[in-house]
């Protein structure tokens, strides 16, 4: 029974998807409508899954001394930090006891850990835990610039916040993505080493088609630019599409597999 | 520790630190809080250094930035999650007196108990973590996948395969015959040349039937089999390229943008 | 009692903004006019429901005037007028009113504007307090949604109690138009379905007091369909790839022999498990950047049962990172399952799939340093994979990692080519479960796939020649057929 439901109730929300295409009728329409925003609510809950496991996987890291284990600390202070911006907003111009706030919680959360992984001490860690939460607890009633907020979004607006988001998650983003530029010089070392017919195919067209632009060939560079272009015009467009198809069908069949519970991966069953 | 790393680290904090003052004091003369905009902007070029420094190799700067950017882009999401989806598109469909709570606009036609069904299947999910009950949190992957298994059969049916056969119809002979036309100035499609357009529609076409030959599975890739199937390969390999080589300039100019932050917002060397 | 009191109010609001809407509709007496000035009349007008929808829309054909392109040519353009009962023009107004008793009852109110059309309501309620206000939101909401109800009624007592509307507008020339309305109740454009609906429409010259109406036409009722026609082709192609699917699939069950060409990718899977082994390093094994809503996740969630049963036979530790949540509990599932069945439930860590960032390049920092500091002898990458695909391939390939990957992002899968000792292409993807099970069953379907590809190839042949030939023959009939794999969105 534990098997079956899941894959009956797969084979019915699919093959209910697949008959909604061809119904124009509203009553369809109008459940199309609900399945889809609903998947996206239950991606949402399935988040509070995933924090979960961030926190115990940094925890077993901890406690286990795996390599560069002290900075797991660093991951859960920055989780918890950034939470608590996403929740709290100023009252007026001043932050007042919000720094001091911030410190003594990451401690609370810091004791709470280190209470968890070590035998010994924890005693001690967890009358440290409790000092600290009675100074967050005390700030929170006493200091009045700044509040919880749970009514409205005020926290995404916050300058806290804001300033999370531009000078640390944006200049690393960027900066991640950055790298390509070096990453693919290397990479197109690697297949410059790699001396088959293949490599070089795909080298010589790689070739061709970065230097398209290139106006050190004199005469015959716009010969360069019009090479590049009927390579990204006709083989590029023909290969493009016999993948497309082959991708289509695979898609098609794994979907139609998984359907008719032929295919059952999903579920640890092959 | 190790006594290089000490001092590595002795050095690199000075540098922050002096950088921080001096960044502070250019700033000083435009903005209010400028100590603070002075450490954000040195703690964004460390950073931005930091991660470079993964090039040369691993280090304990690159295991700092890495770590911290884990931690606030999880938090990150689950706080956009939580306000864009729960309370702006959960709540107001659930109850009035909660909606009037997290003071968004109430539904418009009404509320929608519907959406129970997702909150329960989110609550089953969620079950996973009690270790009896984590068989019931199938159901709602089930749900999902299913949906959407369905949802993809028909979409890729649709657009990636019977789309793409219809266009392959292309002409493969020219009706009235119009001469050869400028034939090396137009090596691309948009050719006048009647020829250059024949001979282009012609590789597509071989191109699209090699291409399927090279991804047959249960067939063996021998003879003219085996040959089709090779010019197949060939033709991916060529494309592989051409997309390669596309793609270089648009990552040079990614990497053209973090070094002008360091230079101009950091560093102030070059002008705007 | 409240409803009578709250009716003329309403009225008369209605017609201060009812008249406003009013200078659309034509002059009624055309006879102030020269006759011979006017255009000639639209004739056999028609209007039905509109095909393979969901209702609420009429189309509407009809033989152009014969003062439109010959004749006078004065007509410039047709306006399509509807017969639209007064019930209807009410409800707009209503709704203001709604939204006004609304924004009056909740936290947010404040005195409007003098002179704006909120304070114009706000005269006729402001001396009401609170109760009142209450009792005359529900009896106003009670109101509108009976009159939504009464609709297709109101439609029926046609020619009274109501007036015409213009609803389209169609350029000199044409002879068709359509009247879409929308089937959200609270939009001004809804169209009720199995309403009789009553049409006319106007040859209009270039002054637009100088026009001839058509006859009526009416009644006609919109309603929706339950089967797509223009999706014909599609529901062709579902049966017969379903049926083959099914065929081969009962075939492979009854132990045919199916033959499959190797493929390098798959077959250094097992190489690249019993090479960690050796080494005592783990296997990472990574599935991008996907939802669970993608099938290369879902093809990449099977693969990953073969790998975790064959790593759980080994008794090498695997490390999955997980880019999105419901990936990774799908994922554990899967692992677990795998670890089942290969008889060392004991083995099954819930940790091997842990969640890390739904942050595109924050997943890839982290797991770059899971490649360095853990070292595994084995990459796997399969699935949706984007801009990352080259960052973590290059890592890997640099940390002196066995890398396999497959993705069906066909701009990705240079990169992969490049980095990576194995990649498998587009559809081989989704070929790669079938053969890592080597399950008849799977295989089978492979086998379909391949008979669909044979398939397209026959029908693209078969297409073009078609294609050719009509183009130099001028055969309609065989443009007909091409038009068949035009797919109607």
């Amino acid at each position: 029974m534990k098997r079956q439901i899941p894959v009956v109730l797969v084979g019915v929300f699919g093959l209910f998807m697949i008959f909604q295409y061809f119904v124009p009728h509203e009553s369809s329409e109008w459940i199309y409508e609900f399945l889809l925003d609903w998947t996206i609510i239950i991606g949402i809950f399935a988040m509070a899954l995933g924090l979960w496991s961030l926190y115990r996987v940094s925890v077993e890291k901890i406690k286990t001394r795996k390599p560069a284990w002290g900075y797991n600390y660093l991951t859960l202070v920055g989780l918890f930090t950034m939470m608590l911006f996403g929740f709290t907003t100023q009252n007026g111009e001043a932050w007042g006891w919000f720094f001091p706030f911030m410190v003594s919680a990451n401690l609370v959360l810091v004791l709470v850990i280190q209470a968890t992984v070590t035998k010994d001490m924890r005693g001690l860690f967890l009358s440290l835990t409790a000092v600290f939460f009675v100074v967050c607890v005390l700030i929170i009633i006493f200091d009045d610039t700044w509040g919880f907020h749970f009514e409205t979004a005020e926290g995404l607006r916050s300058t806290m916040f804001r300033a999370f988001f531009d000078n640390i998650l944006i200049p690393i983003f960027a900066t991640m993505f950055s790298l390509l530029a070096f990453f693919i010089a290397s990479a197109a070392y690697r297949a410059f080493r790699a001396r088959n017919v293949m490599a070089t195919l795909l080298l010589l067209a790689a070739l061709i088609v970065m230097l398209r632009f290139n106006p050190y060939f004199g005469p015959v560079s716009p010969y360069v630019n019009k090479a590049s272009n009927w390579l990204m015009n006709v083989p590029n467009l023909a290969a493009q599409r016999a993948i497309v198809i082959g991708i289509g069908l695979g898609i098609v069949a794994t979907s139609l597999k998984v359907m008719l519970g032929i295919e059952r991966g999903y579920m640890g069953k092959g | 520790m190790r006594r290089s790393t000490l001092i590595v680290m002795i050095v690199v904090l000075l540098l922050f630190v002096l950088s921080w003052i001096f960044k502070a004091n250019a700033l000083s003369a435009g903005e209010d809080n400028y100590i603070a905009r002075g450490f954000l902007i040195t703690f964004a070029a460390f950073l931005t250094l930091a991660v470079m420094s993964f090039l040369y190799q691993d280090n304990p700067f690159y295991k700092f930035a890495e770590h911290l950017f884990v931690g606030i882009s999880a938090a990150f999401w689950m706080c956009m999650g939580f306000w864009t989806t729960i309370v702006q598109n959960l709540i107001p469909r659930l109850s009035t007196s909660l909606a009037d709570f997290f003071q968004v606009p109430q539904q418009a036609g009404g509320l929608e108990p519907f959406f129970f069904t997702p909150v329960i299947l989110g609550i089953l999910l969620l079950m996973r973590l009690s270790p009896k009950g984590g068989w019931i949190s199938r159901w709602p992957l089930a749900f999902i996948v299913g949906t959407t298994a369905g949802l993809n059969f028909i979409r890729y049916l649709r657009s990636d395969f019977i789309k793409q056969i219809s266009s392959t119809f292309v002409p493969l002979l020219g009706r009235q015959w119009e001469g050869i036309g400028p034939f090396l100035s137009n090596l691309d499609l948009s050719a006048t040349g009647q020829l250059v357009v024949l001979i282009s529609n012609w590789v597509v076409f071989l191109g699209v039937f090699c291409g399927l030959i090279y991804f047959f599975f249960s067939k063996e890739h021998k003879g003219a089999f085996g040959f089709g199937s090779r010019v197949g390969i060939w033709i991916l390999m060529i494309t592989f390229g051409a997309s390669f080589g596309y793609t270089v300039m648009g990552r040079i100019s990614l990497l053209v943008g973090r070094i002008t932050f360091l230079f101009r917002d950091w560093l102030g060397i070059i002008e705007t | 009692m409240k409803h009578k009191l709250l009716i003329p109010c309403l009225l008369l609001l209605c017609f201060t903004l009812a008249s406003a809407q009013e200078g659309t509709s034509p002059p009624e007496d055309t006879l102030l006019f020269d006759s011979a000035s006017l255009p000639a009349p639209v004739t056999n007008l028609v209007a039905e429901d509109t095909d393979n929808d969901h209702g609420h829309a009429i189309t509407l054909e009809w033989q152009t005037s014969a003062d439109d392109g010959t004749g006078k040519q004065s007509v410039t353009m047709y306006e399509v007028f509807r017969w639209v009962p007064d019930l209807m023009t009410r409800i707009p107004a209503l709704r203001d009113t709604l939204d006004y008793l609304k924004l009056r009852t909740g936290e947010s109110w404040s005195e409007p504007e003098p002179g704006s059309r909120t304070d114009s309501i706000h005269n006729v309620f402001a001396s009401l307090d609170d109760a009142a206000l209450e009792s005359k939101l529900e009896s106003l909401e009670q109101t509108i949604s009976q009159a939504i109800k009464g609709l297709p009624a109101a439609h029926a007592t046609y020619p009274e109690d109501g007036e015409w509307q213009q609803v389209a507008v169609a350029p000199a020339g044409s002879a068709t138009a359509a009247d879409v309305g929308t089937k959200e109740k609270d939009s001004p454009d809804y169209l009720p379905d199995y309403s009789d609906f009553y049409y006319r429409v106007d040859a209009v010259t270039a002054d637009p007091t100088i026009r001839t109406s058509s006859e009526i036409f009416g009644p006609v009722q919109s309603y929706g369909q339950w089967f797509n026609t223009g999706r014909l082709a599609v529901s062709v192609f579902v049966l017969v790839f379903g049926f083959f699917t099914v065929f081969f699939v009962y075939r492979a069950r009854r132990g045919a022999d199916l033959y499959v060409r190797p493929l390098a990718g798959i077959e250094a899977v097992d190489d690249a498990i019993g090479r960690a082994t050796e080494m005592g390093r783990p296997i990472l094994y990574v599935m991008g950047l996907g939802t669970a809503d993608q099938i290369a996740t879902i093809a990449s969630f099977t693969i990953l049962g073969r790998v975790a049963k064959r790593v759980a036979e080994y008794q090498t530790k695997l490390m999955v990172p997980a880019y999105e949540a419901v990936v990774m509990a799908v994922a554990q599932e899967v692992v677990k399952t795998a670890y089942y069945d290969a008889g060392r439930p004991d083995d099954y860590d819930e940790d091997i799939v842990f969640f890390v960032t739904s942050l595109q390049f924050a997943y890839v920092a982290a797991v770059n340093g899971l490649m360095l500091r853990e070292l595994p002898a084995t990459n796997v990458y399969m699935g949706k994979f984007f801009a990352e695909s080259l960052l973590l391939a290059e890592t890997g390939a640099v940390a002196g990692s066995i890398q396999i990957a497959g993705t069906d992002e066909i701009a990705q899968i240079p990169f992969f080519i490049v980095a990576c000792d194995y990649t498998l292409i587009g559809e081989e993807l989704y070929a790669a479960s079938a053969y890592l099970g080597r399950e008849p069953i799977l295989l089978g379907s492979l086998k379909a796939q391949d008979w669909a590809k044979a398939g397209v190839i026959v029908l693209a042949i078969a297409g073009l020649i078609l294609s050719n030939l009509a183009i130099a023959n001028d055969w309609s009939w065989a443009s007909a057929i091409i038009d068949l794999f035009r797919v109607v969105d």
